[in-house]
């Protein structure tokens, strides 16, 4: 059904109507942006165009690509409405205003489609008011579809319908918004915040009070409502100067004007004289002059903290926060600290997942679209039930009781049981009802971690499984910290590639996690430095060139399937992949130059191959080498899986899934795709330019020297990865085979992971996460 | 011997390489609408044309081929015309001028197109597969970058960068008036693109202050004093001249711009390549028998600012009369299509201001100098 959205309209190019249309456009489809004609100015189209053009420079990247850009097409709302006409979805994204919203969709019904759908990105305003004074059938075309800021990024959509909403618009609508922009659709009620900003909302407001009460410090409080309570480490205050300190009053006002009387919310809902005045002096947060955190220019940019209860900046203070199990994810044990750790976490914890319990059925009919909300709008690690199972929901609900708190009606229903349990292998929630329910996928989701609950691995190492995914497909999955590739990794590749050879179709590298891989464990490589393990580590490059090139030239398709960071080995095996299936927010990239190496996994040659088989590429041997060359040189990584593709990691078939969930899946049947009459790549032969082209790639780098873009090291390094990229002693008129450049890329790798300052990269990187300019 | 006139000069307006106007033109393409254009604003009978010779300094991809011959089959010039594509880098067009006058003085044609094109939007500097001798890299300068070597000349000529800047400035806001003027106008041909016609150069940047290049960073050296504003920009262009006997021209009515007086070339040591036009001006000037002094008009290739300077106090040069309708840091520098732009411009000068003697005069990358010597005609 999503192809029955073939042009999308956005109404205001504000940051959520332009990055909304950014994502459309992301997906492939062209989308028309609206907004009002400027009161000044000869440019009647000059709000749209002018948030495309910030949107080209905002970092992060609104778009994935320059070509997403131009499927933008911008307009005002006085010239250009009737070209709604050719839209099959409108979202509206205009100021919060009622009037004005009621308005523009008088005007809409004038010339729109019917069965166009309309949309509103409403945070707050019931649907209700919004079609009121509509027809019947513009009732029918109505929702609201609540985005998250930045709508790239945050993978969250609510959506609302009201009693009138054709159910066909909103699967239609919801369809599009999973499969082509990728969201994850959670049914929210017609009730104020929805689900995500109103335990949002909430929390904050608890976090806020609590300080203030309990005398915290502004880096305690964070310490505490952050990292051990699996929510980001930014924490509440971070928070706060992150959205816009000004946001608070006008979402206080909000919700309290329309949320009902008896609502938990009116009796936390409090301004602080401190906040008032911040706001007042315009300490809106990182948008402004500073927030509860703030660089000070004036003295040598300093960090520092606001004193909640003096009102002044004082150096910034690290605060010893919880330790042991509870800063670890115990969630029991960080509100049983004695003390103003435990009081603290404890009355924002509590406080807010009783709130959460409270809102089913009003707010949301399940657990799973509130934890999902949570999870995916303020990127919670665990949504509120998985917290409270944590807990206890017995334990909770004494807690409350002893308290005199009113204990959600959710919590009496569960009882001493979970909200989540698992059942013949199948994930099962809660309901209301007291009973449990499966928790189903969509079509076109496959979760690993279903096929984890339900089955035993083909084959487990330390760092490595195989799993069967069903239908004669495999997937390779990495389970080391931060998905590291290692020996282990190794070792499974080579066992299992006779393993699906004689009894499966297929196999996909893939992983749940976050991100694909980050590479090779350097922590095990610079161990093995610093014993002197020469030859173990040879024997690990090796190894790796050996399973590689075992998955490339196997009987049978293997697809790679990455999200997130695919770098070094990660980015190695993915290349050596016969297709790719990629998350569309694919950051992939060769970045052993970054820690003093050259990537050893023959990754040279795959990418050197790629770019020699473009037919875009000017003829001779340099092109595609310098080409190579200043992408591995400067360890660029791609922002997005289109950049992937500009790149040449990605061949031109390989294919983008918009939708995280959908990954697994949609990398399973390209599998299946391919088995019919597969045979492996041929291996490539390179005609190589040898010392000649080193000499001018070596000329090329030292003008970045010279520049101040490179380091004298790095003109050390970039010479080893030039020699091999050159194929060595090779000469023009000479062919060089895969097997001569993965031996050339063994040595270059060897000379220079004994170099001191290699080493120097490696454990810089290892222990501050970022890469040491020597 | 012969003498030898520019009887017509035209180039193409000259665009920023990439972002430029000129970006999606193919170089084949610009410099037959160049030739065209020549030939329709002189007037020559197009079968009388001996050769056609153009130098560009990276003849490969698009400019590959022989790529004059080419140029003279897009520009519908009869089948009978030849050509020549003809390689001294940035000296490249001014070097076809001296062929075609070497031809006439040895009886081999008397009428000839001479010019230059490059596109460094779509051929990049270098071009596609630089390869240079390992062992000649280790030898000496001879691959050294031409940022390097105008570091090298500020260095030597302890040339600073505010008078660098003063130069840049200046040469934006010559050109600018003379655009203004009018004065190019007569000069350019409109290069018709798919975007529509293109008539006017988009190099220029007449707001250029002294203050904003003060705030630019080094371009080559993270130490050093040549930044982009004071260094010609890549450009995209083409130019031609036409070369005849003075006979022909008169006898044809062509408009006759100058007469070629005498010519020199000459080699530098690549690492201060910028310093090339003062030995090759030297003997040029020596060959035409005056001295610095006697002349009216000097069109001087800035490459770079430094270069230009540090040749214009060597060679005694009067800076008021050298480059009088801006300089190739405002107006820009195509690398093969400077010679003929530079050579046509002198001559157009020594007629437009007045005078008897101009002078044309490059460096060339690799270490190398290229002059020529105009006398005005009576």
């Amino acid at each position: 059904m999503s192809q029955s959205i073939t042009k999308v309209c956005v109404i205001g190019a504000g940051t959520m109507g332009a990055g909304i249309a950014a994502q459309v456009a992301n997906a492939g489809v062209p989308v028309l942006l609206l907004d009002i004609v400027p009161k000044e100015g000869g440019n009647r189209n000059a709000v749209a165009e002018g948030a495309v053009a910030k949107m080209l420079k905002t970092e992060p990247a609104p778009f994935m690509s320059k070509s997403a850009a131009k499927l933008v097409e911008t307009g005002n709302i006085e010239d250009h409405l009737e070209k709604v006409a050719e839209c099959d979805w409108v979202i509206e994204a205009v100021i919060e205003r009622l009037d004005i919203k009621q308005g523009l969709y008088a005007r809409l019904e004038a010339v729109k489609r019917e069965g166009t759908a309309v949309s509103s990105n409403t945070s707050t305003i019931p649907l209700a008011q919004l079609v009121d004074g509509r027809s019947d059938a513009f009732k029918r075309d109505f929702l609201i579809t609540h985005f998250f800021n930045p709508p790239r990024y945050m993978r969250l959509l609510e959506i609302v319908t009201g009693p009138d909403t054709d159910a066909g618009v909103a699967a239609k609508v919801e369809q599009f918004a999973d499969v082509a922009m990728g969201k994850t659709v959670v049914k929210a009620k017609d009730t104020p915040g929805f689900i995500a900003n109103r335990i949002g909302t909430y929390w904050i407001q608890l976090g806020l009070n609590a300080a203030f009460d309990q005398g915290l410090s502004v880096e305690l409080a964070d310490a505490v409502a952050g990292k051990p309570m699996g929510v980001p480490k930014t924490g509440i205050f971070g928070l706060v100067d992150l959205v816009g300190i000004d946001l608070m009053p006008h979402l206080q006002a909000s919700l309290t004007s329309t949320l009902p009387k008896d609502d938990p919310y009116h009796a936390i809902a409090r301004s602080h004289p401190l906040i008032e005045k911040m706001i007042a002096d315009g300490y809106t947060g990182r948008k402004g002059k500073g927030g509860f955190y703030r660089l000070n220019k004036e003295m040598g940019r300093r960090k520092e903290t606001i004193d909640l209860a003096t009102g002044e900046y004082r150096e910034t203070i690290r605060a010893a926060g919880p330790s042991g199990k509870a800063s670890r994810g115990d969630l029991r044990a960080l509100v049983e600290i004695k003390g103003p750790i435990g009081e603290y976490a404890w009355a924002v914890l509590g406080g807010t997942l009783a709130y959460a319990a409270s809102l089913i059925p009003s707010a949301a009919d399940d657990v799973v679209a509130i934890d999902d909300a949570m999870k995916l709008g303020y990127n919670w690690k665990a949504g509120p039930f998985e917290m409270i199972d944590k807990l206890g929901a017995a334990w909770l609900a004494q807690r409350l009781e002893s308290e005199g708190k009113p204990v959600p009606e959710i919590l009496k229903v569960a009882g001493d049981r979970p909200f989540y349990r698992i059942e013949n292998g199948v994930r099962q929630a809660l309901a209301l009802n007291g009973t449990y329910g499966d928790i189903k996928r969509p079509q076109g989701v496959l979760s690993l971690a279903d096929v984890k609950l339900a089955g035993k691995p083909l084959l487990k190492n330390a760092s490595a499984a195989l799993w069967d995914i069903g239908d004669g497909v495999t997937a390779l999955e990495f389970t080391g910290k931060m998905n590291a590739l290692d020996g282990e990794v190794m070792k499974l590749i080579v066992e299992a590639i006779p393993l699906v050879a004689s009894k499966y179709k297929a196999l996909v590298v893939y992983t749940d996690a976050d991100n694909f891989s980050a590479g090779a464990n350097l922590g095990l490589a610079i161990f093995a430095v610093n014993i002197a393990a020469w030859s173990e580590i040879e024997k690990l490059v090796a190894g790796g060139q050996m399973a590689y090139k075992g998955l490339k030239y196997a009987p049978f398709p293997v697809v790679g399937a990455p999200a997130g960071m695919a770098l070094g080995g990660g980015c190695e095996i993915l290349l050596h992949c016969d297709a790719i299936q990629a998350h569309a927010e694919l950051y992939m990239g060769l970045v052993e130059c970054g820690v003093g190496l050259v990537p050893g996994w023959g990754g040279n040659g795959e990418l050197l191959d790629r770019w020699q088989s473009n037919p875009m590429m000017p003829k001779g041997p340099m092109p595609a080498v310098a080409k190579v060359f200043e992408t591995v040189s400067t360890a660029s990584v791609s922002k997005s899986a289109a950049q992937a593709k500009e790149m040449l990691f990605l061949r031109a078939d390989d294919a983008i899934t918009m939708n995280r969930d959908r990954l697994l899946y949609d990398a399973k049947q390209k599998a299946l795709s391919l088995v019919d009459g597969y045979k492996p790549r041929e291996a490539p032969h390179f005609r190589l330019p040898g010392e000649s082209g080193r000499t001018a790639l070596s000329m090329a780098a030292e003008g970045f020297r010279k520049q101040g873009k490179a380091t004298d090291y790095d003109m050390v390094v970039s010479d080893a990865l030039a020699t091999v990229l050159t194929g060595g002693e090779a000469d023009l008129v000479d062919v060089v085979s895969e097997q001569e450049l993965l031996k050339l890329e063994r040595e270059a790798f060897m000379r220079l992971v004994r170099s001191p300052r290699s080493i120097a990269r490696v454990e810089h990187m290892l222990e501050t996460g970022k890469p040491l300019r020597n | 011997m012969q003498s030898v006139v520019i009887a017509g000069y035209a180039r193409s307006p000259f665009h920023l390489a990439n972002k430029g106007a000129l970006a999606h033109v193919r170089p084949d393409d610009l410099a037959a609408q160049v030739i065209r254009g020549l030939i329709s604003k002189t007037g020559v009978e197009p079968a009388d044309i001996e050769d056609v010779v153009i130098g560009c300094s990276f003849p490969e991809g698009e400019q590959g081929f022989n790529v004059a011959r080419l140029i003279a089959l897009l520009a519908d010039l009869p089948i009978s015309v030849a050509g020549m594509t003809v390689n001294r880098f940035c000296g490249s067009s001014m070097s076809a001028i001296h062929y075609a006058m070497g031809q006439i003085a040895i009886g081999a044609g008397e009428v000839f197109v001479c010019g230059g094109v490059e596109s460094m939007s779509r051929i990049p500097m270098g071009g596609y597969n630089p390869l240079p001798n390992p062992a000649l890299m280790k030898k000496g300068n001879a691959y050294v970058s031409m940022g390097e070597t105008a570091e090298n000349v500020a260095t030597k000529y302890q040339i600073g960068r505010a008078e660098q800047e003063a130069m840049a400035v200046e040469s934006q806001h010559k050109a600018a008036a003379a655009r203004d003027a009018g004065k190019l106008a007569d000069e350019i041909v409109t290069i018709e693109t798919k975007a529509g016609p293109v008539s006017e150069d988009g190099t220029i940047r007449p707001e250029t202050t002294a203050e904003a290049l003060a705030g630019l960073k080094p371009a080559f050296d993270a130490a050093g004093s040549v930044t982009a504003g004071t260094s010609s920009p890549l450009t995209d262009g083409a130019s031609a001249v036409l070369v005849t006997t003075e006979e022909y021209a008169r006898a044809h009515g062509l408009p006759i711009l100058a007469r070629i007086k005498s010519v020199a070339i000459s080699g530098c040591a690549p690492e201060t390549m910028g310093l090339g036009p003062i030995l090759s001006s030297q003997k040029a000037l020596e060959r035409a028998g005056i001295s610095a002094g006697d002349l009216d008009v000097v069109e001087l290739n800035e490459a770079f600012a430094s270069q230009a300077l540090a040749c214009i106090k060597d060679l005694g040069l009067d800076a008021a009369k050298v480059n009088i309708d801006g300089g190739a840091i405002a107006i820009g520098h195509p690398l093969g299509a400077t010679g003929a732009r530079i050579v046509g411009k002198a001559a157009s000068l020594l007629k437009r201001e007045g005078g008897k003697y101009a002078l044309a005069s490059q460096c060339i990358g690799g270490g190398q100098g290229i002059a020529t010597v105009l006398e005005a005609v009576e």
